[in-house]
């Protein structure tokens, strides 16, 4: 029992950092129509980042100086990602995006190296729950994503940019009609997701050191996250990611770690064909 | 003489070269020859998926990696070579359709993703299933492919690998231009309307996924017997991007361009190993310089010339020459 308690407890911490990214795939989606291939790149560039700066600065200004840098960069694949106005379908975005995620790790592998970094967690010291230890670093995670998931709910439904993010994934042409920009709102979903995958990256590296191809596994563990909610809803995406979390790691505790992402794509297979039994197909 | 006369002249010329090159070429060639081949099989596929179906996937790497282990394992354990290779299209497409049934009812670019985890995991099932595929050793002692008594190997084997490209290539033409072609095209010029005229969408668009991964399968059968050893090394995730890279670079949806792209980007890559072999250079600069190029390649084509490289230079060489006369009417 004990075991399987443990599992569920990184399972969480994992599926938060899972479900940030999967917000920001339903974030970009949603304003875009754009499948960003390189959302898993926010989070291995602010890992990288990171590492690189701890020791220079503490670890708490070092994560957010790559949270912002990334947001930045974030700003700029969207910009190319949207690509020509009335010419770039979403299908052209998409294989923009996954050329943007290809870049990022090649300019990683130049800058970086191809060894895993990593840095110290924020301590080192576990709480002892009845046998099940939590460590802060998973606290922390889970604190941060739900932090993140209420303040980006908030920013949504309180603030002006909120709103016309709303519209512009209501309707595009709607909110065109009423004069807002809809690819600079475009650009500003795209360095939201970006700083949310960062944080993500920020969070997850002390836990699994990430490389340049990193990104590839842990964009895949967003999208199933995302897909949890048919990749237009952030709480479906957030139970995503829990329930994808937990789900991986009792198969990594208790049948073979190599198998935690066919897991992660059985449950978005067995999902998606749930769902796609009641979607009409256009 | 017909324009299409001219045309099956043309074609049964260029099949005929296609099919003569392999005897002119050095043992070094012949071997990248045929790796142009292989990759003309498994782009005609995806270019087909992408443009009419309006899906990428990126798997196709993945379906290449099932299609030579599948023959690569049966051959070893089996002792007949020919049989493997004949199983191992029909298995990924099996593989294919599975995965497709639920994916390609929604709306949306599940697939791509879908098809990149299902790369990850095939890796994965290579590298832990070792008593079956080698694991990271590599699957070793895969009999010579042979057919009746006779090896096929060098030329013949670049042949081979060439005659089934060209067989692809026929198949996609032909359908294209058949009754599903125009429904396919249809699809991909409006899906409503497709479903309107009652084209069954899905239905098409699930066949042709299985079609594309089947030639993958076939592709990946043939590799076996190119170096009678398999490795996981041999198909990194970034092999199914190469396959992306190579229909952006003919178009999207062009069956002849595919094949351009395909025979292009062998050749680069080609090129791109030999850098590994200059010494001045740090470790990393082929790896480096690859994925960096594809991914240039990737985002200044879709950004520029949606349509795919070959085709916008075509147009763009149509504009430059002088237009033609054109023939008066006929009047009475």
């Amino acid at each position: 029992m004990t075991t399987f308690l443990q599992l569920v407890v990184v399972g969480i911490s994992t599926g938060s950092a899972y479900a940030l990214i999967g917000i920001g795939l339903v974030l970009v989606y949603r304003t875009t129509s754009i499948i960003n291939f390189a959302q898993g790149a926010f989070a291995v560039i602010a890992g990288l980042v990171t590492a690189r700066l701890v020791g220079h600065v503490p670890t708490a200004l070092a994560a957010a100086l790559a949270v912002a840098l990334v947001a930045v960069i974030g700003a700029l694949m969207g910009f190319v990602a949207l690509g020509r106005r009335g010419r770039t379908t979403p299908l052209a975005s998409l294989i923009i995006t996954l050329g943007l995620a290809l870049l990022a790790s090649a300019v990683e592998l130049y800058v970086f190296g191809d060894v895993p970094r990593s840095y110290a967690s924020i301590s080192r010291h576990a709480w002892s729950l009845g046998g099940v230890l939590i460590e802060p670093q998973y606290t922390l995670i889970v604190a941060v994503t739900f932090l993140a998931a209420i303040l980006l709910t908030a920013l949504l439904r309180r603030t002006i940019v909120g709103h016309a993010l709303v519209a512009c994934a209501d309707s595009r042409r709607a909110s065109e009609l009423v004069g807002l920009n809809v690819r600079a709102l475009g650009v500003v979903s795209f360095a939201m997701a970006a700083a949310l995958g960062a944080l993500a990256g920020v969070l997850l590296t002390p836990v699994i050191p990430v490389t340049f191809d990193s990104d590839v596994g842990i964009a895949v563990n967003g999208f199933a996250a995302a897909a949890f909610g048919g990749l237009v809803s952030i709480r479906g995406a957030l139970a995503g990611g829990l329930v994808l979390g937990i789900a991986e790691n009792l198969v990594v505790g208790y049948i073979n770690p190599q198998y935690e992402l066919a897991i992660a794509l059985l449950i978005m297979l067995a999902l998606i064909g749930w769902r796609s039994r009641n979607e009409v197909v256009a | 003489m017909t324009a299409g006369a001219l045309r099956a002249g043309g074609w049964v010329g260029l099949a005929a070269l296609a099919l003569y090159l392999p005897y002119t070429l050095g043992p070094s060639n012949q071997s990248l020859y045929s790796l142009m081949g292989l990759a003309v099989i498994v782009a005609v596929g995806l270019s087909l998926l992408m443009g009419f179906a309006g899906q990428v996937s990126l798997g196709q790497g993945a379906f290449y990696a099932l299609g030579a282990y599948t023959s690569g394992i049966l051959a070893v354990r089996h002792h007949d070579p020919l049989l493997a290779l004949a199983l191992a299209p029909f298995l990924t497409a099996a593989v294919a359709a599975v995965i497709g049934v639920p994916l390609l009812r929604l709306r949306g670019h599940y697939l791509a993703f879908a098809t990149l985890a299902l790369h990850l995991i095939l890796l994965a099932v290579i590298f832990t299933w070792d008593t079956f595929t080698g694991g990271q050793i590599g699957l070793i002692g895969i009999p010579p492919l042979e057919v009746g008594g006779t090896q096929i190997k060098g030329h013949l084997y670049a042949a081979t690998v060439w005659a089934c490209a060209i067989l692809t290539v026929l198949v996609a033409v032909n359908l294209v231009r058949s009754r599903a072609g125009r429904g396919l095209q249809l699809i991909a010029t409006s899906e409503a309307t497709a479903a309107a005229v009652g084209v069954n969408v899905t239905a098409y668009k699930l066949k042709l996924f299985v079609l594309s991964a089947g030639f993958a399968g076939l592709a990946g059968g043939l590799y076996t017997y190119l170096l009678q050893y398999l490795s996981p090394d041999s198909f990194p995730v970034v092999l199914s991007v190469q396959f992306v890279v190579m229909v952006a670079i003919g178009g999207i949806g062009s069956v002849y361009g595919a094949v351009v792209g395909a025979v292009a980007i062998t050749y680069l890559q080609h090129l791109l190993q030999k850098l590994s072999l200059i010494g001045s250079l740090p470790v990393q600069a082929p790896r480096v310089a690859s994925i960096g190029l594809y991914a240039l390649i990737l985002i200044l084509v879709m950004v520029f010339m949606p349509r795919g490289l070959l085709p916008t230079l075509l147009d763009a060489a149509r504009r430059v020459r002088p237009q033609r006369m054109k023939s008066p009417p006929l009047t009475s």
